[in-house]
């Protein structure tokens, strides 16, 4: 279990992490979201104690992290997989990692070969490939058989069967009870992946649920309506203060209102029905609502509804519901 | 949930931790074994060999033309033959510098330093586990070229070298403490500036311009200054003066620095941000 409680990191006058309090739970797959410069690596680093925090405290299993006798066999972390020294081979990186911790070095033939580098282990690291890297740093992550695993970005660079293989590893390391606290850009991926989501934007504590939640919280939720009286539908959902975001010919499309609602009401008012439909909202489309305001580094077009709340949003995400 | 939590991972008593104790003494078994599984490592010590014997060459060599040509005035006589490795160290502790501030220097810029951190969270402890090591490493490595320089000497210098086994054993043994010394000392300095160029350029200016600007300026207020600075105290350790101190002042003066260098290096460490 990873425990945050108030986390800030102030860099200078800017501040990356702002008063994080959370609880990454055990046996779960917390996925960790937020646009870039958001400060999940921060916030990762603290946890590691890598960088110190300006205020508040993150423990691991109850304990920081430089308090821990053999942290690797503890905690099995992925940063950055660029920190190791690229003159030494894969093999040396861990042994000597290994012997840090006091883990058998035997450890190191068995989590080479579950990530596929065993072929590799004696080539000089910076000669990897990203991916290759990155598979090594996961190699890391579970040399010491740790009850934490906290991977930053770990499927980036990764080719398909490797994005497949990590997803795997891990459902499987949080059905062994383990705490794992992942994060990606990767929505899709995710979805698949986490069952809960923590999700930040400029340091802040945006959301902290589980993936259904907050993918139900999302307003992109929406009832499509196939009617020849859809103009009918429209101004009855619009009299009963349920916004209707689209009407075009036979085609409604309604938010914030239950399937059941709209079906009684074409009911009473003999309204003919040819489709009456839930359109769920994708991971994708509630992050990008729930981040909307907090994106830094948006590119001048395609990012919808920057600067403004979840409400205006809404408006950004109708033209994706209509459209499909 | 509660049911998948049977198998509880991870932790000290399944068999991952049979690898032995962690801690320290682990730091210093990661340590080592990151020093030799780089190449630069070797060709630091096979480059500190080479231009030993190339110095002790040189140097010999020099002492033998100056007793024989015609200026009288740079006559040395007959020196002892560990002296001219002792010399000779002048400039082959910056080969060995090179390679004991890379160790932690070089983690910075490779940014494997927050790998070194996350297995080794105490920073006095990962500091320490690499000074162990760079002493460890360079004790031997000292006395080796010691000797390698004596022996390289001792042809050169030839009716002009005084050969005692005590006295080359001694001087041997003089620069494998030095060395040790001035290596932890390099590390110190690395950990306190991070960079491979701005160490190697503080720790030059340190041990070799300013005592000789210093040496150069005739006043005694600046020749003290510059007796206190770690090459000179370590000069006057290893040649076993007794003017202006004694050799054991000068170990304890050269101890001193490496010491305050390791001190500010682990302020630093535990201050700022990996
Ligand atoms: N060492 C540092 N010095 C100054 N500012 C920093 C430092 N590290 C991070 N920051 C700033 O802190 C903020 C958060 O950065 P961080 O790397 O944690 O974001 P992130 O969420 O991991 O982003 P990404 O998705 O791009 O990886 C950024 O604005 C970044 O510029
Ligand atoms: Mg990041």
């Amino acid at each position: 279990m990873i425990t945050l409680r108030g986390l800030t990191k102030r860099y200078g006058d800017r501040t990356a992490v702002r008063d994080l309090t959370l609880e990454v739970p055990a046996g779960r797959v917390t996925g960790f979201l937020g646009p870039n410069g958001s400060g999940k690596s921060t916030t990762m680093r603290m946890i590691l104690g890598l960088d110190r925090p300006t205020a508040g405290v993150a423990l691991v299993g109850g304990r920081p992290y430089g308090a821990l006798r053999h942290p690797l066999r503890e905690v099995g972390a992925l940063l950055d997989a660029k920190a190791v020294h690229p003159g030494r081979s894969a093999r040396a990186h861990l042994v000597a990692m290994a012997r840090s911790n006091g883990i058998a070095v035997r450890r190191v033939e068995e989590v080479l070969d579950t990530v596929g580098l065993t072929a590799v282990a004696g080539r000089r690291v910076g000669s990897f490939s990203l991916g290759m890297g990155q598979r090594l740093g996961i190699a890391g992550a579970l040399l010491g058989d740790p009850r934490v695993v906290m991977l930053d970005e770990p499927v980036n660079g990764l080719d398909p069967d490797g994005v497949l293989w990590v997803r795997g590893l891990m459902r499987s390391l949080a059905a062994e009870g383990r705490t794992v606290f992942v994060s990606s850009h990767l929505m899709s991926e995710m979805e698949l992946m986490a069952d809960r989501l923590v999700v930040i934007g400029r340091g802040r504590l945006i959301a902290d649920a589980p993936v259904a939640e907050v993918i139900a919280g999302s307003s992109r939720n929406a009832v499509r309506v196939r009617s020849p009286r859809a103009g009918d539908l429209a101004a009855l959902l619009a009299a009963e203060g349920v916004e209707v975001v689209e009407v075009e010919g036979w085609d409604l499309v309604a938010v914030e209102v239950s399937l059941e609602r709209v079906g009684l009401l074409c009911h009473e008012h003999g309204i003919p029905l040819y489709e009456l439909s839930a359109r769920e909202a994708s991971l994708e489309e509630a992050y990008m609502e729930l981040t909307g305001a907090s994106v830094e580094y948006g590119a001048a077009a395609g990012i919808p509804a920057a600067g403004a709340g979840a409400r205006a949003g809404v408006a950004a995400g109708l033209g994706a519901v209509a459209g499909r | 949930m509660t049911a998948v939590m049977e198998r509880a991972p991870g932790g000290s008593g399944d068999g991952v931790g049979e690898g032995g104790p962690g801690g320290f003494r682990g730091a210093v078994a990661a340590e080592w074994t990151k020093l030799w599984s780089l190449r630069s490592t070797w060709w630091g010590l096979v480059g500190a060999f080479v231009v030993m014997g190339v110095m002790c060459v040189i140097l010999g060599g020099a002492v033998a033309s100056n007793n024989t040509n015609a200026i009288a005035e740079d006559d040395q006589g007959v020196v002892a033959v560990g002296g001219i490795a002792v010399d000779a160290v002048d400039i082959v502790q910056f080969v060995v510098l090179t390679l004991a501030m890379l160790v932690i220097t070089g983690e910075y810029s490779s940014g494997s330093i927050r790998s070194t951190l996350q297995w080794t969270p105490s920073r006095a402890r990962m500091l320490l586990a690499k000074a162990s090591v760079v002493a460890g490493v360079l004790f031997p490595v000292g006395v080796a070229l010691g000797a390698v320089g004596t022996a390289v000497a001792y042809p050169m210098l030839g009716v002009w070298g005084r050969f005692s086994v005590g006295g080359a054993v001694s001087a041997a043994l003089a620069c494998g403490v030095y060395l040790a010394l001035i290596g932890v000392f390099a590390l110190g300095v690395g950990a306190v500036l991070r960079s491979t160029a701005g160490t190697l350029t503080t720790v030059f200016l340190l041990l070799m311009v300013v005592p000789m600007m210093l040496g150069s300026g005739g006043s005694k207020v600046m020749a003290h200054i510059a007796d206190s600075l770690p090459s000179s105290a370590g000069r006057h350790f290893m040649k076993g003066d007794s003017v202006p101190y004694p050799a054991v002042a000068g170990l304890v003066i050269l101890v001193a620095w490496v010491v305050a260098a390791l001190w500010a290096g682990c302020v630093i460490l535990r201050r700022r941000d990996a």
